[in-house]
C-alpha cells in the first residue's frame, strides 16, 4: 500500500562531530562521557530538527528510528579491552553499559526530550532502509506524527587493520576502502503530511533479500556498513530532481523513490 | 493510536532452560523446573565459579553446527518449530510477501570476543579473520530469511532487553500495513561473555535463583533461548486453513530517555507503551487475564514496573517468568509472548516461582500458585537500557 513520506530536515556528517557545533543545541559539558557515534547522531539530529524548525524542548509527538549499522564498537571494544587487560572482575561496568545498541537511542530520547516510541536497527549494509520503513511504520500506523530517523556508523580497528593488509579480505561484506575508515552519521525529520519545511517527498521504501551477495554497485565512499547507504541517499537528494535508486548489498535490495517536493 | 484487527498467530517455537518447546517450556513453568547451572563450559570468567545462569541444556543443542552461534541455532530451531506447528512449509508461501524480524542483543553486536582478544595478543589467526568475516556475513533476520527462502523484507531489531516484544509489535505492524501477509518474527540470544561480566559488574546480578517482586529479591539471572511466532493475515489464514495459536492485538512503544540503565521510576514511558497497546486493542484493564512482566528480580525494574501496573492494569495478576528462564535478553518478549500464549490456551497462569515474601514499597504480589483464568487476553512487557519500553496485547486462541 503506498504511503508517502516527506522529509522536512536533513544532516549528514562524515569524520567525528566538531565539540564547538554543539554550542546552538545544548550544553556540551553534558557529553563528555558519551561515544562518538552517539555524539555524531546526536549532532546530527540537532541540525536536521533545527531545519525542520523543531527546537530540542518539543517533541511532544516523536518517535525515533535509529539505525546502527555494527553498534556501538567504540565502548564495545572498550569494555572487552578493559576484561582482557584488567581481569573481568576489574571490567568497566560504564563501557558495558553503553556498549547496547541503545545508548544511542537514550541520548537522543534524553538530549532532544523525544518520548515517542523508538526502534534501534543492527544488520550492517541494510540498517538504513529498514530503519526508513520503520519510520513509516510508525506513522502509518499513527504510533506519531514526525520519526527522527538518525543512522550513525562507528568504525572498527580489527576490521580496519585486517582491511589495511588485504583490501579484499572481507569482500563483499567490507568496502575496498580508498582512505582510513570514517565515522558517518546522518538524520532526517520525517512525517507523513508535509509541513512549511518539506524539502523531498518519498513515493516508495522497500528492502528485500536476495541470495546474490555481490555487492553490484561501486563504492563510492571509503566507508563501510550503513554509512555508506546514507551518504547514497544524501547525493540522491542534492541532485534535486526525481530519483529511482536502487543498491545492491551483500544480499539485500534497498530501493527509494523520491523527489523534490513542490509546494501547490 | 487506532484500534486495529487482532493478527492470527499461526504457529509458535520456543528453547530456553525450561523446555525445548513452546508446551514443555509451559509444563515446567507450571512445576518451577529449569536448568540452572554455572556457565562454565561457555565462558571463560572468573566469575563462573560463582554466577549460576539458566541455559539451555547442551542436550538440546548437541547436534549445533559449528559454524553457527547458539543464537542463530536456538532461533533456527525456534523457527521450525513455528512452521511445523503452523502445519505450513515454507516453500508454500510466497516467499515475497514474508518478511522476517528477530529480536537480539549479543549476536547483533560485535561478538568476536575470543579473535578480538587474539588480536590484543598480536596471535590473530586466519581463523580469526574467518570468524570476523562469519560475523560480517549473517545479520541475524537476512540470515533466517535465507534459511527459509524469502526474500521480503527483514529487520533485526536491537532495542536491547526489550528487542523480542518491539520484533512482535513491528511484524504486527507489517500485517497491518499490508507490507506482509505473513512474517517470522521473534527473539533470540545466547549466555556469552560480554554480559555475563557486564551485568555482574553493574551489581545487578545475584548468585542466587532470581525472585521477582520479592521484598528479598537481590538481582537477575541471565538466560539464554530463542522463540518465534509466525503472524499471518486473514487471507494467508483462509487460503492454507492455518490453525490459530492464537492473536497480537495491540503493540504500544515508548522510550524513557532517563538513564543508560535504570527505568524511569514513575515509568512514564511504560505507561504510555501499556496503554498504546491497550488502545489498539480495543480493550481495558478489566479484559486482561495476567501480565506476564519483565520482572527481572532488579530493584528498580520491579519497583517501577508495579508503578506502571498499578496505573495501567489495576488489580490484573502479575506472573514474573523470568524465575524459571532467566532473563533472555533479546529474546526474553519473545519467549515470554509464547509462555503468555500458552497460559492463555492453558486457561491457567503459573506461579512465580521464588516469590516468597511481599514487598510493601510495591503493594503488589504476583501469582504464588497456580492461578485458573477465564478472560482471554494478556499483555506481555519490556523494559531495555537506554529506556526503551515496550508491551503487547495477546489473546488465547479461542478469542474470537
Amino acid at each position: 500500500m503506498p504511503f508517502d513520506l516527506f522529509i522536512n530536515g536533513q544532516s549528514c556528517l562524515t569524520g567525528d562531530a566538531p565539540v564547538e557545533d554543539f554550542a546552538p543545541f545544548l550544553d556540551v559539558r553534558k557529553l563528555r562521557r558519551a561515544q562518538a557515534v552517539s555524539k555524531n547522531a546526536l549532532l546530527c539530529a540537532c541540525k536536521a530538527l533545527a531545519q525542520a524548525q523543531l527546537t530540542p524542548q518539543a517533541q511532544t509527538d516523536m518517535g525515533i528510528s535509529l539505525a546502527l549499522g555494527a553498534g556501538a564498537l567504540e565502548s564495545t571494544l572498550k569494555f572487552i579491552d578493559t576484561i582482557v587487560e584488567d581481569g573481568d572482575e576489574l571490567s568497566s561496568p560504564t563501557a558495558f553499559a553503553s556498549s547496547v545498541h541503545n545508548s544511542t537511542a537514550l541520548m537522543l530520547s534524553m538530549f532532544l526530550h523525544i518520548h515517542g516510541p523508538c526502534i534501534v536497527t543492527g544488520q550492517f549494509d541494510s540498517s538504513f532502509a529498514a530503519a526508513l520503513l520503520s519510520a513509516q511504520q510508525f506513522l502509518q500506523k499513527n504510533m506519531c506524527e514526525q520519526v527522527l530517523v538518525v543512522i550513525s556508523e562507528d568504525i572498527n580497528p580489527l576490521v580496519e587493520q585486517c582491511v589495511q593488509q588485504d583490501a579484499h579480505v572481507f569482500d563483499p561484506f567490507i568496502y575496498q576502502p580508498q582512505s582510513a575508515f570514517q565515522r558517518v552519521a546522518g538524520a532526517f525529520v520525517i512525517s507523513a503530511k508535509p509541513t512549511e519545511k518539506t524539502s523531498h517527498i518519498l513515493r516508495q521504501v522497500s528492502l528485500s533479500r536476495t541470495d546474490d551477495i555481490s555487492t553490484q554497485s561501486q563504492p563510492q565512499f571509503p566507508v563501510s556498513s550503513c554509512a555508506h547507504s546514507v551518504l547514497l541517499f544524501e547525493e540522491r537528494l542534492k541532485t534535486n530532481s526525481p530519483f529511482v535508486w536502487r543498491e545492491q548489498f551483500a544480499g539485500s535490495i534497498l530501493e527509494i523513490t523520491g523527489e523534490p517536493y513542490v509546494f501547490s | 493510536m487506532k484500534l486495529s484487527s487482532p493478527v492470527s498467530v499461526v504457529g509458535t517455537g520456543c528453547i530456553c532452560a525450561c523446555g525445548n518447546t513452546p508446551q514443555q517450556s509451559f509444563a515446567n513453568a507450571l512445576t518451577g523446573q529449569s536448568y540452572f547451572a554455572l556457565p562454565t563450559q561457555r565462558v571463560e570468567s572468573t566469575y563462573t565459579a560463582k554466577y549460576p545462569v539458566f541455559l539451555v541444556p547442551p542436550s538440546d543443542y548437541a547436534d549445533k553446527p559449528a559454524s553457527l552461534t547458539h543464537s542463530q541455532f536456538f532461533m533456527l530451531q525456534a523457527a521450525k518449530q513455528a512452521f511445523l506447528q503452523a502445519g505450513i512449509s515454507p516453500q508454500q508461501l510466497d516467499a515475497s510477501r514474508v518478511g522476517v524480524i528477530v529480536g537480539a542483543s549479543v549476536h547483533p553486536s560485535f561478538h568476536c570476543f575470543f579473535s578480538y582478544k587474539h588480536w590484543k595478543n598480536h596471535s590473530f589467526t586466519a581463523q580469526d579473520t574467518q570468524e570476523i568475516k562469519k560475523y560480517l556475513a549473517t545479520p541475524l533476520a537476512q540470515w533466517l530469511s535465507a534459511q527459509f527462502g524469502f526474500t521480503g523484507p527483514f529487520q533485526t531489531v536491537v532495542t536491547a532487553c526489550a528487542s523480542g516484544t518491539d520484533a512482535i509489535g513491528m511484524a504486527k505492524n507489517w500485517i497491518d500495513t499490508g507490507l506482509c501477509d505473513v512474517v517470522l518474527c521473534g527473539g533470540t540470544d545466547e549466555v556469552s561473555e560480554s554480559p555475563y561480566d557486564g551485568f555482574i559488574r553493574l551489581l545487578v546480578s545475584t548468585p542466587e535463583k532470581c525472585r521477582p517482586f520479592c521484598k528479598t529479591r537481590n538481582g537477575i539471572n541471565l538466560g539464554e533461548g530463542a522463540a518465534a511466532l509466525l503472524l499471518a493475515n486473514k487471507k494467508t489464514v483462509q487460503k492454507f486453513s492455518l490453525s490459530c495459536q492464537g492473536y497480537v492485538l495491540g503493540y504500544g512503544n515508548a522510550c524513557d530517555g532517563f538513564h543508560p540503565t535504570a527505568p524511569d521510576p514513575q515509568a512514564v514511558g511504560l505507561q504510555k507503551a501499556l496503554s498504546f497497546a491497550l488502545q489498539e486493542a480495543g480493550l481495558t484493564s478489566q479484559d486482561i487475564a495476567f501480565v506476564n512482566a519483565h520482572g527481572t528480580a532488579s530493584q528498580a525494574n520491579d519497583s517501577a514496573e508495579s508503578v506502571a501496573f498499578h496505573a495501567q492494569l489495576p488489580g490484573v495478576p502479575v506472573w514474573g517468568s523470568k524465575s524459571v528462564t532467566g532473563h533472555t535478553l533479546g529474546a526474553a518478549g519473545a519467549v515470554e509472548a509464547v509462555l503468555t500464549l500458552q497460559a492463555l490456551n492453558n486457561r491457567l497462569v503459573p506461579a512465580t516461582a521464588g516469590f516468597t515474601e511481599p514487598d510493601e514499597q510495591l503493594n503488589l504480589i504476583p501469582t504464588t500458585k497456580p492461578l485458573p483464568i477465564t478472560k482471554k487476553f494478556a499483555v506481555s512487557d519490556s523494559l531495555a537500557f537506554g529506556g526503551c519500553n515496550a508491551a503487547v496485547v495477546l489473546g488465547a486462541c479461542d478469542a474470537f
